[in-house]
Formats: C-alpha cells, sequence, structure tokens
C-alpha cells in the first residue's frame, strides 16, 4: 500500500482532488483494457433493447455488474497505486459502494452537468475515475471545482455550458490515469466533441458506517475477498 | 398577461365532413369538442390554448381542427401532423399551414441511427426534409420523441438553431411498450424511477430554442394529483431551462374526469411553489404568447 505524501495530502485537504498518473500500466492495463472492451461490446445490444424501452439512459452504458464478470475489475477496486491514499483519507475504514464500468458516447452535449454527489452532511464520499482509453481535451474528460469540497465554499450555480464553470480545471489523461475527488465538490464530464467514446471506470467508496451495505451486496465475488482487508472493503462480514 | 393552455385536443363525431381515426378511447361517437374547451377554459379564466391534431395525419383529417381555428381566430393556435413516411412532407406541411391557425407539427420520430455510437449525419436522418422545411417557413416543432430517438435531437437542433422546438410533456420520452390507457381513459406511460431524461432531453436546455412543456404529470406519476413525486423533475426542468422556456398545458380532453380541468391550472403552483409571481405568470401563458405567438386578445 502506497500512503498519500504530505503534499498530496494538503492538497486533498485545500482543493479535494489527486491525479495519479500511469495508476495502471503494463499487464495489468492491457488486462482491463481487454475485458473492458470484451464486456462492453458483449452488453451493447442488451443496453440498447433497453433505451428502446425506456428502461435505460441513451447517452451512456455501464457494463451490468462487473464484479461478477472479470476478476481485473476487483482487482482495482483495492489497487496499490492510490488505495493507499483511500484507506489514509478515511482512517482506515472505508467501504466500496459500487463500480460504473462506463462507456460515454461522443455527443453534442455532456451527458450530465455540473453538480456534487452528497451534501457536506454525508460521510466522506471518495469516487475514483480511472481512464480505460486515453481522454483528450475536448473527449468527455474529468471537469473539477478545486475547493468547491469544502464546507462554506460557493455558492455555485450550475452554467449552461461546461467550460463556463467558474474555478475549475479539466483533466484530460493516457489510460491508466486515476483521478481521486471528494464528491462534495463540483464535478462534471466535459463534452466529448471527438469521434472517440470516453472508457472509463468510475469507483465509487464511502467511509463506513454501519449497515450502509449489506454482505449480500458482494456476496457473489466472496471468493475472491479472502483478505481481512477485502472482506471489510467489500463489507462481506456485516 | 393571458392564461395559455399550451397543449390539448379536441375532435368531434366521425363523419363524412370530420373523417377521423377511431380507437377503443375515441370512438367514433364520441366527442370533445372545441365548445366544451371553451366552457372548461372560461369557468377557470384560461384565454388561449394550442389545439394538437390527434386521430389522423391526412388532410382530411385536420378538417376539424381547420374548423375550429377559423371559428376562433384569437383564441386558438393548431399543431398538425405528417403522415409518416409522406412522400412529400413539405407539401402537406404547407397545405395546412396556408393561413390556418396551424403554426407547426407534431413528431415523436427522427429517422436516424438507433445507436447513439453510430456516425452520425444529420443530412441522412429521415427527418431532415421536414426540419429543413420547418426552418425555411418558421414552423415549431412539437416533439414527444420515442426513447430510442432522443439521442439524434442535439443533430437536428443544431443544424437548425432557428427553428422553435417545444418538447412535450417534461420532455419525456417514452419507451416502447410502455403505453397504456388507464381507468379514466387517461394515457398512461411507465417511467423508471430514476429520472432518465436529464441526461438526454433535459440535456437540450444549452440550446435556446428548446422550449418544454410542464405536462402530463398524469401519465408519469405514480400518485394523484398534485402528483408530489414529480416535483424534482419540474425542480429540474425549472433550474435547467429557466422559467422563460417552460409552459403549462393540461393535456384536455383526457384529465376531465381525473383530476379534472381545474385542478390542473393550479398544478403549477402546487409543484413549483417558489416562483415569483412573474415567473409563473410566464409559464401559464406569457412564455407561450411569446414564443408561439399567439395574436392579442
Amino acid at each position: 500500500m502506497i500512503l498519500p505524501t504530505p503534499e498530496q495530502k494538503a492538497q486533498w485537504e485545500e482543493e479535494g482532488y489527486l491525479v495519479f498518473e500511469n495508476a495502471i500500466q503494463g499487464e495489468d492495463l492491457k488486462r482491463l483494457q481487454n475485458a473492458f472492451d470484451y464486456w462492453a461490446d458483449a452488453c451493447k445490444e442488451e443496453w440498447l433493447d433497453r433505451v428502446e424501452a425506456g428502461e435505460s439512459v441513451a447517452t451512456f452504458y455501464d457494463i451490468p455488474s462487473p464484479l461478477e464478470k472479470d476478476p481485473i475489475f476487483i482487482d482495482i477496486i483495492d489497487y496499490p497505486s492510490y488505495y493507499g491514499a483511500l484507506m489514509e483519507f478515511t482512517d482506515h475504514d472505508l467501504i466500496l459502494l459500487g463500480p460504473q464500468v462506463r462507456t460515454v458516447a461522443p455527443w453534442p452535449v455532456s451527458y450530465t452537468g455540473w453538480h456534487p454527489d452528497v451534501g457536506q452532511s454525508n460521510p466522506l464520499h471518495i469516487k475514483v475515475q480511472i481512464y480505460v482509453n486515453d481522454v483528450e481535451p475536448g473527449s468527455g474528460e474529468f471537469g473539477f471545482v478545486p475547493g468547491s469540497h469544502k464546507p462554506g465554499s460557493g455558492p455555485y450555480t450550475r452554467p449552461m455550458r461546461q467550460e463556463s464553470m467558474t474555478g475549475h480545471k479539466t483533466f484530460p489523461g493516457k489510460a491508466g490515469t486515476a483521478i481521486m475527488f471528494n464528491s462534495c465538490g463540483w464535478h462534471v464530464s466535459m463534452d466529448n466533441h471527438s469521434d472517440t467514446p470516453r472508457k472509463s471506470i468510475i469507483l465509487i467508496y464511502e467511509k463506513r458506517t454501519p449497515g450502509r451495505i449489506g454482505p449480500e451486496q458482494y456476496a457473489s465475488i466472496s471468493a475472491y475477498c479472502q483478505t481481512p482487508e477485502r472482506r471489510k472493503l467489500f463489507s462481506l462480514d456485516g | 398577461m393571458p392564461r395559455i393552455d399550451a397543449h390539448l385536443h379536441v375532435f368531434t363525431k366521425a363523419s363524412a365532413e370530420f373523417p377521423r381515426e377511431i380507437s377503443d378511447v375515441w370512438p367514433a361517437e364520441r366527442e370533445e369538442s372545441v365548445e366544451k374547451l371553451l366552457g372548461e377554459m372560461e369557468k377557470h379564466q384560461i384565454d388561449q390554448a394550442v389545439l394538437v391534431q390527434m386521430a389522423g395525419a391526412s388532410i382530411e383529417n385536420h378538417r376539424y381542427l381547420l374548423q375550429c381555428l377559423k371559428a376562433y381566430p384569437n383564441r386558438f393556435l393548431g399543431i398538425g401532423l405528417v403522415p409518416e413516411g409522406h412522400p412529400n412532407p413539405a407539401d402537406h406541411m404547407a397545405k395546412l399551414t396556408d393561413n390556418t391557425g396551424i403554426i407547426g407539427f407534431r413528431f415523436s420520430t427522427f429517422g436516424g441511427p438507433r445507436d447513439i455510437f453510430a456516425k452520425m449525419d444529420v443530412r441522412e436522418f429521415a427527418a431532415y426534409p421536414i426540419w429543413e422545411c420547418a426552418a425555411e417557413r418558421d414552423y415549431v416543432l412539437w416533439l414527444y420523441p420515442n426513447a430510442i430517438n432522443a439521442h439524434l435531437l442535439p443533430y437536428l437542433i443544431q443544424e437548425f438553431p432557428q427553428v422553435r422546438i417545444v418538447l412535450n410533456h417534461l420532455a419525456v420520452c417514452p419507451g416502447a411498450g410502455k403505453f397504456s390507457w388507464d381507468e379514466f381513459g387517461r394515457p398512461q406511460v411507465q417511467v423508471t424511477g430514476y429520472n432518465l431524461f436529464m441526461h438526454t432531453t433535459y440535456r437540450l436546455a444549452r440550446f435556446e430554442n428548446v422550449n418544454v412543456h410542464l405536462s402530463g404529470q398524469y401519465a408519469f406519476s405514480k400518485e394523484e394529483f398534485p402528483y408530489k413525486d414529480l416535483a424534482g423533475w419540474h425542480h429540474g426542468l425549472l433550474s435547467g431551462f429557466g422559467a422563460k422556456r417552460l409552459m403549462w398545458a393540461t393535456d384536455f380532453p383526457w384529465i376531465l374526469e381525473e383530476p379534472g380541468y381545474g385542478k390542473l391550472t393550479t398544478v403549477i403552483e402546487e409543484l413549483l411553489p417558489n416562483l415569483s409571481e412573474a415567473e409563473l405568470a410566464d409559464i401559464m401563458g406569457g412564455n407561450a404568447k411569446r414564443i408561439l405567438r399567439f395574436p392579442d386578445l
């Protein structure tokens, strides 16, 4: 486990995000890309049928139950390059809420506007977004307003155009880049005007509160969670 | 400021004079006349309305609508239909808009790729000639897109930024097989608890020519009037589009029995209680007057 440096800790506190370049690389990145592409392709038609039936969003899709589909999707949950920071920031009391293995289509407008996910009263809620392909500027890169996670910051209002958000920063990056952010902060997916879908994985974590996730949630992958740390992370023992 | 019901339907008994399609819900002998509508409007201080064609898209099917518009030129504007696959939609639309009071047309499909990941060439969309014609002749496009068509909209809107767009019924895009009729003879559209439209049609707020109806609540809500479970949807639309691009409507006659026309004239105050007086007046008619160019009374 790689713990965050004092500089990283200070940035996390002040700005509410950290970028881990090459967080996943080499064979692991290839495994991740192959599994992503295989399952995204396998699930696409069913997703389109669900869009037609009005049961799924038309502008992006997530691979359903990814943890059951390939062990690489489990391995990235506690991947060493960012897991230490997650543990440190949650006082070593971290749970996984869920993964979103997401393909976002190029579209004239981003599929979402600027928003925070949770309010200040929520237990510390952290997301890690991992780029599975290279994400160039203008191709759906992550955007964040540094400092917007802090109590008393703002007020922020959602602008009509993503690029008009006051004080925002955008995060293009190479495949394997991981961006960790405090979900109280205002964030977005920028417009994707390229011809390339944005492939990324959004891992959602929270500081543990009793009963937040039941042991049945991840029971199907219990065999992959033999260590006490993993069992705790996946709330397998209640 | 006038109070304008921005989307409703009237029809008369099917006859040689007024041919129309029939169904279990609108059998040949059923009549929901413009006089009945005017009675409700009078009773609830509604000044003007948009009459939307139903029960057939041929020129002949529009006869009753055209008669109503002719009889009450200051009270009503009309929205027509174009038969699917019409070989010359421009000609059809021109015939219906020649000084008749019909200002635009209603559609739910655009004829582009089903898959949002496909290469999009808007000129290849089947609906392109209709949009082109709307741009040239200043027609309003009245849209109730099927779910599988929603992703095509911004390509057309980008191509034709001058066309006035009105997304019907809370910008919902009904899914295939999710439509039915309830015991009060009202359309019902089964929607997911999670609001999918905030990732599609709500995102069109960026385009200044796109407006939205606050209507059809009865069809999507899982509650009775005032449909409080849809308050969040109304707030989402207000925050995205602003009070100047929203229009109240009742969808008469489907709502006559339940909850009744009168109650629906208060639905906006119920669901958006923090609107200022001016904002409420805009939504209840000011916007429809400005955007659709209703005549002064």
